[in-house]
């Protein structure tokens, strides 16, 4: 059978595929720019209330220069690595311990949804008087923002662990580790990753506000410093550091391992295979 | 997975070649200085008017006696903590004061 291709238009062939992508993503971020640098003329404002991209790009060679963004945006990365860890390993290990114990699942649960609806921001004030200001408070933080979308998400996993698998296993013979290791864990896992890049999202929003309140270094109290020093465009710097930062996060680890999780250990079923 | 352990690879490379520029720029600021003693007072000077961020990573250092234009005064500086000073590259000269 033959077929009919048609020749795409040259000006299509531009914009496809994953590099058209990215230069109409960067067509849209050079046109904000335009806009932003044609209007702040226009508008006629100090650079305090309203600071040029000019200003912003100058604001962050001077932070390079001075060596103070490279040790914020260290300070910050340990911070959250660290309260990224704690909170995961914490959140998959209830997760999963809730899940298969239902006495434990039945005293913790009211205590859980209890803490569930504290927002972390309300309990940074009293870390700060039990632990002080800085790493301890930051990371604590982040370990509760953390914890509870990965608690949830392994806790969904466990439970839908397809029972034939598992009963598979036990009349083979198989002991609760085993099963656990086999069964129940590679069904959860894609549950866990999405309840990671959840709770890596929360807690980088988390660290900026940690941050403000609770150091004297890292990228939220730069954001912070810079409107208290009427250094507006510090502020932005740290912003953008923000933004990026998170991006390359998410584009370098979360969405590969979530993708890879998935696709080796996600015991997912196709729409091909159930047909 | 390869764009994560390329990223954590690219990290890893970046994070050694700082750490290398560090200790060979300290070196090169210290040289005239050897043999370090145990504790002792020194002049900073940045190539800048030193901010807050400056001052508070100099206390870590030792003991802040003084700030005049772009040199920082400092007392019971460790040897250890001035290679560590002297390795940032905003530091861009060290010297011995007599202290006050």
């Amino acid at each position: 059978m033959t077929s009919l291709v048609l020749p795409v238009p040259p000006s299509r062939r531009l914009f496809a595929g994953r590099w058209g992508k990215v230069l109409r993503g960067a067509s849209g971020v050079l046109l904000l720019l335009a806009a932003w640098q044609v209007s702040v003329p226009l508008v006629g404002l100090s650079a305090y209330f309203y600071p040029a991209p000019s200003d912003v790009v100058a604001s962050f060679a001077d932070l390079m220069r001075k060596g103070i963004l490279p040790v914020y945006f260290a300070d910050s990365m340990v911070r959250y690595g660290a309260g990224l860890l704690a909170g995961a390993l914490l959140g998959v290990a209830m997760g999963v311990l809730i899940g298969l114990h239902r006495t434990v699942a039945i005293t913790l649960s009211p205590l859980l949804k209890f803490l569930f609806a504290i927002v972390e921001v309300a309990w940074i004030p009293i870390f700060v008087v039990w632990f002080g200001y800085g790493f301890k408070t930051i990371v604590l933080a982040l370990v509760y923002v953390v914890f509870f979308p990965v608690l949830y998400n392994t806790l969904l996993g466990v439970r839908t662990a397809p029972q034939i698998l598992v009963n598979a296993l036990r009349s083979l013979g198989a002991s609760r580790l085993q099963v656990l290791r086999y069964a129940i864990l590679p069904s959860a896992l894609p549950g866990i990753i999405t309840g990671l890049r959840v709770g890596a999202g929360f807690a980088f929003r988390g660290l900026v506000f940690a941050e403000i309140v609770a150091a004297k270094t890292g990228i939220g109290y730069l954001i912070f410093e810079g409107t208290q020093t009427q250094q507006t465009a510090r502020t932005i710097v740290g912003m953008i550091v923000m933004g990026l930062t998170w991006l390359a996060i998410d584009l370098c680890f979360l969405r590969p391992v979530e993708r890879a999780t998935i696709q080796r250990w996600g015991l997912t079923v196709d729409a091909e295979q159930r047909a | 997975m390869r764009i994560p352990v390329a990223a954590a690879s690219v990290i890893a490379a970046v994070l050694a070649g700082w750490w290398l520029a560090a200790h060979f720029a300290a070196e090169r600021k210290l040289a005239s200085l050897q043999p370090l003693p145990g504790r002792g007072s020194y002049s900073i000077t940045l190539d800048f008017a030193p901010e807050r961020f400056h001052q508070q990573r100099m206390q870590e250092a030792g003991r802040l006696v003084e700030v005049r234009d772009r040199t920082v005064y400092l007392m019971d500086v460790t040897p250890k903590s001035l290679h560590a000073i002297a390795g940032e590259y905003w530091v861009d000269k060290v010297a011995r004061w007599e202290g006050k």
